[in-house]
């Protein structure tokens, strides 16, 4: 059976906490994260899946907010930001961009936490090169990306010290 | 920036998303969304109905008992890289699929999706507010401002995995309201940058058909951007090279060249010249020369047609290179 959707209902995980919301199906997921669910750790930068500072985790797999569709994240589970750190402690990888200043104007920082847990997550030892081909889509206007190299470095170290 | 009002349909068998296809002229299909979306938000086109392909059943790469390769047109970019069976059996469009923008949009993009975006300008992909005061010829006006006056439009078809299935002899099987249809990846592409693709209006892809190749292979892929990654190629080269079973003479070349003209093209020219012959150094420049001189070369985004031709040059060289590297480890391997 076809379903024909304008607005409808959906159930969403985010950060382990499930809503019950209302959705029009034009409006994307960081849409919805921002605007109904008030979670604005996740930026809007160019829109158009450019800056990859609207990165989430779906289903542990980092996408791109601005371009998918809520609608079509219903049932799935979602991580942001505000759901890395546990009462208040902070992830390796947080720590590490703490450690290491790699955050200046911030705009971009959400989406380097979650693509480099991903990365992490996938290799916990990578090499320069694969941490430019992992962050590559996430623009930082400020840093120069030198410390943020460092800090996947330095993340990689902690949470291999901590395992 | 918000998408515009549209109705979403989720179809759950490809009979009904070819039904819903065909009823009306503003429908368009969802896939991964990385191409289409930006597009939306350009206000480049504004479907009434977008038909989602995401709930339509799946199937991972499958060999089927002609040693032919069976790949789900919905497979996602990065599922492509992982696949053990493309691995095998074309590791050609693994190795585009991985060069492909970034992780985040390798995880939403679809190998369907991929081969059929559509072309790019520099004019083109803004806002109209950054556009000159009348739309350009692709937007819906008169005139293309890349040629001024011009009647044609200029924009280049950017897919980094089309050229490997021309390389691969791939093909398409095409599902519409008359039925299945199997048609060569360079049917579906017009060379026409207003209307890249010659699939109807009812028509989608369904599976991608890669055939088993006869003899010892080198494959190798070559993209030439500005910043490396999360970036449209300012030119793209697959090789695939079948060779004699001493793994250093060619038997047969398949060249082909993206990003820089209205479609996806064939080096036959240079192909034609490298079969039979040593993969020498000397003769992969000398192929990579043809290569690059037989083609169709159109400038684009800022890059002029001899800036683009001495590019072309060097990553036909590179892909070849690569190609004879891969063939000398397995030459090694078999030692």
């Amino acid at each position: 059976m076809t379903t024909t959707q304008r607005k409808k209902i959906i159930g969403l995980t985010v950060n382990e906490e499930t809503y019950e919301l209302a959705v029009e199906c034009q409006e994307t997921l960081l849409d919805v994260l921002r605007n109904n669910l008030g979670l604005t750790g996740t930026k809007e930068g160019c829109g158009t899946g450019e800056c990859g500072s609207c990165t989430v985790l779906l289903e542990g797999e980092p996408i791109l907010a601005c371009l998918m569709l809520a609608v079509e994240c219903e049932n799935k589970k979602i991580e942001t930001i505000e759901g890395q750190s546990i009462n208040g402690d902070l992830t390796p990888v947080q720590e590490a961009f703490l450690e290491k200043g790699a955050v200046q104007c911030g705009f971009c920082t959400p989406g380097m936490v979650l693509a480099s847990t991903d990365l992490l997550k996938r290799n916990p030892d990578p090499s320069k090169e694969d941490i430019m081909e992992s962050l590559g889509g996430h623009l930082c206007r400020c840093t120069g990306y030198n410390k943020i190299m460092e800090f996947v470095h330095h993340a990689a170290k902690l949470n291999r010290d901590n395992t | 920036m918000y998408l515009p009002k549209f109705t979403l349909e989720s179809p759950r068998s490809i009979e009904e998303a070819v039904s819903l296809l065909g009823s009306g002229e503003q429908t368009k299909l969802l896939s991964g969304g990385t191409d289409l979306f930006p597009r939306m938000k350009y206000k480049l086109c504004s479907p009434g109905v977008l038909i989602s392909l995401k709930g339509l059943p799946s199937f991972p790469p499958q060999i089927d008992e002609e040693r032919k390769l069976i790949i789900d047109a919905n497979i996602s970019l990065t599922a492509i890289t992982l696949s053990p069976e493309i691995l095998e059996k074309a590791p050609l469009l693994a190795l585009a699929a991985q060069k492909v923008a970034t992780r985040e949009i390798r995880n939403m993009g679809t190998l369907g999706g991929n081969i059929c975006q559509e072309t790019r300008c520099l004019y083109l992909n803004q806002t109209h507010t950054f556009q000159f005061t009348e739309p350009c010829l692709k937007r819906g006006g008169k005139e293309c401002y890349f040629a001024p006056k011009g009647k044609k439009c200029w924009a280049t078809f950017m897919s980094d995995i089309a050229p490997t299935l021309f390389c691969l002899n791939a093909s398409v099987i095409v599902a519409g309201l008359d039925g299945e249809q199997q048609i060569k990846i360079e049917e579906i592409y017009t060379n026409d940058s207003l209307k890249p693709l010659s699939l109807k209006p009812d028509q989608i892809i369904t599976k991608i058909i890669v055939p088993k190749t006869q003899s010892p292979s080198g494959n190798g892929f070559a993209k030439f951007t500005v910043r490396k990654t999360i970036e449209f190629a300012i030119v793209n080269v697959g090789v695939f090279l079948e060779t004699e079973k001493d793994l250093k003479t060619c038997k047969k070349a398949r060249i082909a060249v993206g990003a820089v003209s209205e479609g996806p093209q064939r080096a036959l020219e240079a192909e034609d010249w490298l079969a039979g012959k040593s993969l020498s150094k000397e003769n992969i420049n000398k192929v990579s020369q043809k290569a690059a001189s037989s083609l169709k070369i159109i400038p684009h985004h800022g890059y002029s047609k001899k800036y683009l031709t001495e590019c072309l040059k060097i990553q036909s060289k590179q892909a070849l290179n690569d190609a004879v590297e891969g063939l000398a480890d397995q030459s090694n391997r078999g030692r």
